[in-house]
This record gives C-alpha cells, structure tokens and sequence, in this order.
C-alpha cells in the first residue's frame, strides 16, 4: 500500500473502528436493532441523506459547502407535485422536469460562486432562503397526494429484497467514489481545494469543476427529492428542512476537511452509517431525541480530534 | 575565548531521517558565526535546537561550559538565547512596544501593565538598533518588512539575549536595508552579543562574519576563519564538489520564431510589447519590480488575457484566454510564487508532477496510476530532485527541491515556449547552478525561453538576447555581447519620460 493511500485510510480506519464498536455497543442495548429489518430499514431512512452526502463530498473538497441542497430537495418536491397534478403532465415526464430544475437550483449556486465571486457559505445560505421561499410561494401551502402505486416503487419498495433506494444510494456511491479517488476529475477537484490559485497556473479549469460540481449538488438533491416524496407518499413544501444540516455532518465526520483538499467517499458512507446507527439504536435504547443530537455532537468532535492526534505529520 | 553556546556531537532525526548528524558548533561573545550551507543541509534544523525548538536526539549543549537541556524556546531564551526567525512571528495589530514586550512586559507595583516604561524601554531599544525614526506607538502590520525585522530584533535583545540567531535576515531586505541590517548587526557584535547568522549571500558573509561553519546534508564539514578560505571554496564545500562555472550557457542553434507577440497590451500594465521567441533562444526580461514583467507573462500564458494585439504561435494567430488553453498550445509557465502559483504543497510530489498533465496518462478520464508513478520517479531522477520518493509531500522539500518540481511539472508537458518567472528566488547556489544547467540544456534541445529575473547577473549570465521592460513597456533590446551591467542597469531605471522619447 503506498504512503498517500495509507495516510488518506488513516481518518477511515478510526472511524470504521468507531463504528464497530457503537453497532457492537447498540446491539447489546436493543435486541431489535441487530435486526435484517430494522438495518434495511435504517438503510431506506438514511438514502436521501446519502445521496446528497456523496455531491457535498465533492463541495467540501474544493473548499466549498452548500446549504442550499434542503431547500432544493423541497423545491423539487413541491415541482413534482405542481408539474403532475396542477399541470397535468405525465408523472414521469414531471420526475424528470423536478430534478433538472433541481440541477438549474444548484448550476446557479455555481455561477454566484464562480462569476461573481461569492463565497459559498454566502451564496447558498441566500438561496437556502431563496429556494425555500419559492417552494412556499408555488406550493400555497397545499400538499399534493394521491400518487399512483408504481410511483411508490422508489420510495417504499425493495428489489431483490433490499429497499430500491438503497440500490440507487449503492450504484451513486460507486460512481462517485470512481469520480473522486480515480479520474483526472477527482485530481481537480482535491487541486481546487487544497491551492485555487496553484490548479489554475496548473491549466486547471477550477471554475468549470466547481460549476459541475455545484450543479451536481443540485441534481442529487433532487433525486433526493423525488425518493422523499415517494417514501411519504406527499409533498409538502418543508419536506428537507435542516437536510443540510445532517448533510454536513456525515461528510466532515467522514474526514473531509472543511478547508478543502482533503476527503474520500468510503469516509463519507462510514460517518453516514455512523449517524444512522447513533441515532437509530440510541432511540431503540430509549434514549430522547435531544440526547441523541448531544451523542452525535459529541461523536463528532471525538473522530475529528481523534484523527488529528494520528495524522500527525512530521516535519522533517 | 570561552565559547558562550556550545554544541557537541549534536544528532536529531525526525522519523527516521536523520536532520543532523553529529553536528558541533560554538559561537562566542562578540563573534558573528555564519551558518551556511544548501537548503535542507541542517542549518534550520540545528537553528531549532540552539533556541529550544527541537531537542536533540543525542550529544551535549553547553550554555558558558555548562550542560543545560532546554525544554521549551521559553527555557532557551530565559537562558539568554534569541532567534530572529525568517518569517517573522510578530502580531500586526499591536503597537511596536506591545510586540517587544509581548510575554515579559514591565508591570507597576499593582501588577498592572506599566506602559511609560514600556514604551521608554522600547525607544531605548530602537536606538540602540539605529532606528530612530521608527515610532513605538505604530501597529506593526503597517511597517516595512526592514522595520518589522528591527523589531523582531528589538524584541530579542529585550530579554538580554547574549545570543542571537539570525535565520536569513537579509532574504526578503532590498540593497539599502540589507546594509542598514549590517549595520546593526556589527553594532550588536561590538557590544559583545554572539551572533549566529544564516545567509546565502556571500558578500554579507564574507563583509560580516569572523568564523564560517558549513553544514552539508545534516553533518558538519568544517569550521574556517573567515579569512582563511574563499568564496569558490566555501561553495565547493557547501555543495560538495567543485561547481562549474556560474552560468553554464550553451550556445544553441537558433531555430525559427516559435512565439510572436505583436503589439500585446493588457489593460495598462502591459502595452504595446513587442517581441520575437525563437527555439534554442533564452531571452531574459529585465526591469524593476513593477515594471510589468510578470504582467507580461500572465497575458502569454492566459492568466490576463491580452485586451488588444496579436500573439502567434508557429506564425499561427492565436488567442489565449486561459492558461489550460496556454498550456494545451505548448506554452509553459513556471510562475514567481511556487508555493502559492506553482505547486499544491499539501500534495504529494507525483500528483504535483502529473497535475498539469493529467489527460495525457489517463484512459477515459482513469489517472493511470502506474504510468503516473513511474513518469514521477523518473522526472525525479532526471532532475535531481532530493526527496525520499514520489509519495514524499511537496511542503517538506528544501525550496531548490521545490523550485526543481515546478521545473520539472512544466518541462513533463513537452512545451514549445517554457517562461520562467524568477527561476531561482530563495534558493541556494548548488540547487541554483542546477537550474541554471537545465535552463541552457532545455534551449539547446530547441526549447524556447523567456526568462523573468531581477537578478542581473542571472539576466546577463543566461540570456541570448535581453529585453528590458520599464513602465509596462519594452524600452531597450540588447545582444548577448552588448548586455553589460551599466546598458541593461540604465534601461531599467529609466524614467517614465525618457522612456516615452525612447
């Protein structure tokens, strides 16, 4: 194993340690939490989180974040209830439409960052405002129901009996994982993050990558939205809310580093299982739902100080 | 005399690599001792164990004949030894008195902070240093470098430092400053303060120093009296072996145009230049900071894409609106900044090595690591770059090392112009003559190159044909042969109006 492949394991390896050890811990807690079912059933719950967890893998790398993506994952819940039922269009057709305008949501979050120079955190907490208002504004407030069964499919379904979801979250997390640790694409996005200015006099189209980058955010967040509205059976225009939030948390738990540079995908699945597991086998144990955010926070702050006590470099 | 600082037999390795190897220096009251040697020979390393930084692995530190171990700077400096580092570790939002008295500060007899005699005690100290016009009221961050320095000084010798160590105090200092440093320096030497200097430039040394000690990778070579030994010698124990001639120029055949540019302004800090590039040909570019040499490159290579004129390449017009695009045409630019410009430091040498390649060793869009691995071992080699391996990071090679990566980053894409901005900032003479070998290798290979450098015997030494630029403007052109000091210092400090009639 070569030296980078190791230093870049080492966060991975304490967190996969870690999370052996609260599945070991949670087991012995609740004997309905070691269960096929109630593991499928995390699954189901934690793929839309997932899902934007990989493009915001990506964000972070370069430097950025994006707190738009809950905002977004509503805005295309409400446009897929708009574009079907108010406007008749064919359910698939409407799919489709949601989450290209989900992708429209996030290429604009790219060119506010890329064009006119605002930094990310600014940008995307504007349209967070931005997307969710316009949600409420198109939605009026009334939710939409009545989907036909195959639409349900997606949400609440399993194929070859594990929940269709979690086969999307399992082939997106291959995709990306390729993208990012393999192609000269990945190699970009790590160069952007770890020195702008260095992978632009390299030839580096460092906007072009965040711009794809962003956009990307977008339209995961929008798949994530069409899988939400499938699971829950409606469309409500808060559906996501704080989305980004849960995001954020199973990326840099994962190990990438919030100044950019630095961050895998196997990190980002490992701190997203970590999450699910944390706050599914504590509620199994009985433990309330603010005691469960305290574990979590505290979790956190122990895998982050935890790797920066091992990977520390020498200077020499 | 009784040496004040004693090092005996001292040896630090960090993980496993040995930094110095049995290494002893002394250094006594009123002597300046330099410390020379190439960038990453020890020098720093050893300067960390003289002020605390570092503890030694093995062998003694003597402080007056007496064993002392110190645990933290904190204990070194109480011990009378101060260090004025390179990059200055001084707060640009306190007063020039708050920085000098940072930690050690006169207290009243309530304990609470006496700032008349602060600030008294801080007059005091500058006048000492010569620096009377400098205000002790001022927030550092809007001093000169040269002052915020005398203030790193200032603030040294406020704890009664009977040592002081100086890590390259002249390497950011234009000429007058630099001398005005000496000064100072010779001034501190007189009141019998042992000084430990680290420098590159061998008229300081040879103007400032009594003794000269040569590290060369991590172990001593020796010890001389200044007068005893000569420039050509102290070189050839820094790096070695004997070193060739400065500047290695080749004569190259001189091919056809590569690179033309036609009347390329940008904005207004490149106007109307005018020039012809021909394989095998180094032209260097002189002129005064400012002037608008790197302005110039940044429009050739897209950074700043040209606002009006034409640029040919191969006789062919060409527009070039990013440095993708530049780089894709075959033009290569190894910028003024390597860390912040030229390389990814966080990053390993083998991805700073293919990153400007990147498309050519993948296969649908897959970085080939194998061929990425063996084309970085190899450029490794070809280019004497010193590092344990192409998984080595960047931000840990000597700056020369670093420089080499850059060069070596640029020459992998196989470019038909290669501009060089300040080839060999900051790095040592061994790494420098290198570099200088390769420049004159690369254009008799049929490489053509534009060299940016305010060092003007590197202007003069590399260059076939120099063009001096003044104002955003070429002013002056000179043959190899008509290129002296004065013609070429001249055309530089030209006035705006002069430059206008020329």
């Amino acid at each position: 194993m070569t030296a980078t492949l190791r230093s870049l394991l080492r966060h991975e390896t304490i967190l996969a340690i870690l999370l052996v050890i609260v599945l070991a811990a949670l087991a012995t807690q609740s004997d309905r939490f070691f269960t096929t079912a109630n593991l499928l059933n995390q699954g189901r719950l934690m793929a839309e989180v997932g899902l934007v967890a990989l493009a915001m893998t990506f964000v972070i790398v370069t430097g950025g974040i994006d707190l738009s993506v809950g905002s977004i994952l509503g805005l295309t819940a409400i446009l897929l209830g708009v574009f079907w039922h108010n406007l008749g269009m064919p359910l698939p057709v409407a799919m489709v439409l949601a989450v290209v305008a989900a992708g429209i949501g996030g290429l604009v979050n790219g060119v506010i960052i890329t064009r006119f120079k605002v930094p990310p955190l600014i940008a995307t907490l504007a349209t967070l405002a931005l997307y969710r208002g316009l949600a409420e504004g198109i939605s009026q407030a009334r939710s939409v129901r009545g989907y036909p069964d195959w639409f349900f499919v997606l949400g609440q379904g399993d194929v070859w009996g594990v929940p269709t979801q979690l086969w999307i979250l399992g082939v997106l997390v291959i995709v990306a994982g390729v993208i990012l640790g393999l192609t000269t694409f990945g190699r970009a996005t790590y160069a952007a993050g770890a020195n702008e200015t260095g992978a632009r006099f390299s030839g580096i189209s460092v906007d072009r990558t965040k711009l794809l980058i962003y956009t990307a955010s977008g339209l995961v967040a929008g798949l994530a939205g069409v899988i939400f509205v499938s699971r829950v059976s409606t469309t409500r225009s808060d559906m996501g809310t704080g989305l980004e939030l849960d995001v954020i948390t199973a990326v840099v738990l994962g190990g990438t580093s919030i100044f950019g540079g630095r961050g895998t995908i196997i990190g980002t699945v490992l701190g997203l299982i970590l999450m699910q597991a944390l706050k599914n086998g504590l509620a199994l144990s009985g433990v309330k739902g603010d005691g469960t955010i305290v574990v979590i926070g505290l979790v956190l702050i122990l895998a982050i100080v935890a790797s920066n006590l091992f990977s520390r470099e020498g200077d020499g | 005399m009784q040496p004040i600082l004693a090092l005996d037999g001292v040896s630090k390795s960090f993980a496993g690599i040995h930094a110095l190897k049995n290494v002893s220096f002394d250094v006594r009251p009123g002597e300046v001792h330099a410390l020379m040697g190439e960038n990453g020979a020890g020098k720093s390393t050893l300067i960390k164990v003289m002020a605390g930084v570092h503890a030694p692995d093995s062998g003694d530190i003597r402080v007056n004949g007496e064993k002392v171990r110190f645990a933290s700077p904190r204990e070194a400096r109480a011990a009378g030894i101060a260090t004025v580092y390179q990059e200055l570790l001084l707060f640009p939002e306190l007063s020039v008195a708050e920085n000098i008295f940072l930690g050690h500060a006169p207290r009243t007899t309530l304990n609470a902070l006496d700032w008349t005699q602060m600030r008294n005690e801080a007059r005091r100290l500058l006048d000492d240093l010569d620096s009377h016009e400098l205000d002790v009221d001022a927030r550092v961050g809007s001093l000169s470098v040269a002052n915020r320095q005398r203030v790193e000084i200032a603030k040294a010798l406020s704890q009664d430092a009977r040592v002081l160590i100086m890590d390259e105090p002249t390497a950011a200092l234009a000429d007058a400053d630099a001398r005005r440093l000496m000064d100072v320096v010779r001034r501190l030497r007189d009141r019998g303060v042992a000084i430990v200097y680290v420098s590159h430039r061998m008229p300081e040394i040879f103007a400032l120093a009594t003794r000269v000690t040569v590290l060369r990778d991590g172990a001593y070579v020796g010890t001389h009296d200044i007068g005893d030994i000569t420039e050509a010698e102290l070189v050839s124990m820094m790096v070695g072996r004997p070193v060739d001639q400065l500047f290695p120029k080749v004569d190259a055949e001189i091919g056809a145009p590569v690179l033309e540019l036609r009347q390329v302004s940008y904005r207004d800090e490149v106007e109307d230049v005018s020039f012809t590039l021909r394989a095998g040909e180094i032209v260097g570019i002189a002129g005064l900071i400012g002037s608008g040499r790197t302005e110039l490159a940044l429009t050739i290579f897209g950074i700043t894409p040209a606002t009006s004129g034409e640029i040919r390449l191969d006789g062919k017009p060409i527009a070039i609106t990013s440095p993708k695009q530049a780089r894709d045409l075959g033009i290569a630019y190894v910028p003024e900044d390597r860390g912040l410009q030229g390389l990814i430091k966080t990053q390993t040498i083998r991805e700073n090595l293919s990153l400007a390649l990147l498309d050519r060793i993948s296969t649908a869009t897959i970085v080939n690591r194998a061929r990425e691995s063996s084309l970085a071992r190899e450029l490794i080699k070809r280019f004497g770059i010193r590092a344990r391996g192409p998984e080595q990071r960047v931000r840990q090679l000597s700056g020369g090392n670093q420089q080499k990566v850059v060069l070596a980053k640029w020459v992998a894409t196989e470019p038909r112009v290669l501009i060089m901005d300040e080839p060999t900032r900051g790095i040592d003479v061994g790494a420098k003559a290198e570099i200088h070998a390769l420049m004159s290798r690369l254009a008799s290979q049929g490489l053509a190159v534009l060299m940016i450098s305010s060092e003007l015997p590197e202007v003069l030494g590399m260059s076939d044909r120099v063009l001096v630029m003044n104002n955003g403007r070429i002013v002056a052109e000179f043959d190899r042969a008509l290129a002296t000091p004065d013609s070429v210092g001249a055309a530089m400090m030209q006035t705006q109006d002069l430059a206008e009639v020329a």
